[in-house]
């Protein structure tokens, strides 16, 4: 009985330990993954965040993205745009960040896959997006690059992908 | 015979646990197991969001997604199926009218597979869609919604790689 005990503490002790070394030293896929949560977070706001709050936030977006980073968006039956570069990105966050009631937006289902190199990654997943007065959500399958710049992982691009060919 | 000694367990206790606690524990964690293993891996709740496929499912309505349908068989043109985005917490629900290695097109509002006017009795509402041929490849199914009352460009529509297919609608 004893043995059992010592045993079963063993195996506590070790899968414990275990826990500890991941979240002490995550896997890349793990901090990718935590990043583009950090960013679904930071972008989303509700109607009583005040215009400092929301230019906060706004400014915030922009530093999850590399310098020379690009977001396309595409909407069906109007076409497609290109937001390159933070610049682009930061103004029309604070346009929309300013313009909009609230926002929540959610990624889901993400899926990091590390490229070789261990210094680019690709995030692919669902991204919901509810508007403020909107009852409806909008829903996209994108794929979000990130490069591992100066330590930080940082977004190079953001494209949709399509579900339906 | 009953032991005089025996006590009977409190109304409450009973109410809550039943007469005997261990048989009530092996049954709450069977019937979690088999909710489980039913409604993950065979019956997807889902609840429809949109009027894509108005009239035929209303929006905000509640369903079902089986996911064995396609164990023994090929997805059959008719079908009302779910397609997955990246997983399974978004889906599109859509009828498949094209199978494999068909040729699609719309005219006047009518749907044509391979040249030939297709039958659509489920359709409702007026459409004038008009679209030149589509070819499905050999592991692609075109779906799409049964309102067809908006433009072709705003109707979610296209052709789904079988891998995405989730499974049929039940009810």
């Amino acid at each position: 009985m004893k043995i059992f005990f010592r045993l079963l503490l063993l195996a506590v002790l070790g899968a414990a330990g275990f826990w500890l070394w991941t979240v002490l030293f995550p896997s890349p896929e793990k901090v990718v993954l935590k990043k583009i949560s950090k960013l679904a977070a930071v972008a989303t706001f509700v109607q009583a965040d005040s215009n400092l709050t929301r230019a906060g936030k706004a400014s915030s977006v922009v530093s999850f993205f590399a310098p020379d980073a690009q977001i396309v968006v595409t909407v069906d039956g109007i076409g497609s745009r290109t937001f390159a570069g933070r610049e682009e990105i930061r103004e029309t966050a604070l346009a929309g960040f300013a313009g909009l009631q609230s926002l929540n937006v959610k990624f889901l289902d993400a899926k990091a896959k590390i490229l070789p190199g261990n210094v680019t990654a690709t995030v692919n997943c669902t991204c919901e997006i509810k508007l403020g007065g909107q009852r409806d959500m909008g829903v996209q399958e994108i794929a979000v690059h990130l490069k591992k710049l100066d330590g930080d992982w940082l977004i190079t691009s953001i494209e949709p992908v399509k579900t339906l060919q | 015979m009953q032991d005089a000694n025996e006590q009977k367990p409190h109304w409450l206790q009973v109410l809550a646990v039943g007469r005997r606690p261990s048989v009530t524990l092996l049954r709450i964690l069977i019937l979690v197991i088999v909710c489980l293993v039913m409604f993950k891996l065979i019956l997807l709740p889902i609840r429809v969001e949109g009027i894509s496929m108005e009239p035929t499912y209303h929006n905000h309505a509640v369903n079902f997604i089986n996911r064995l349908a396609y164990w023994r068989h090929e997805p059959q043109r008719g079908d009302i199926i779910s397609v997955r985005l990246a997983g399974e917490s978004v889906m599109l629900m859509k009828r498949i009218i094209a199978l494999p290695g068909e040729t699609l097109e719309f005219h006047g509002g009518k749907t044509f597979i391979n040249g030939r006017p297709l039958d659509e009795p489920y359709l409702k509402t007026k459409c004038n869609w008009e679209h030149e041929p589509i070819q499905c490849g050999p592991d692609q199914f075109y779906v799409v919604g049964d309102n067809r009352s908006m433009p072709f460009e705003l109707h979610t529509q296209g052709r789904a790689v079988r891998e995405r297919i989730i499974g049929k609608l039940l009810l």
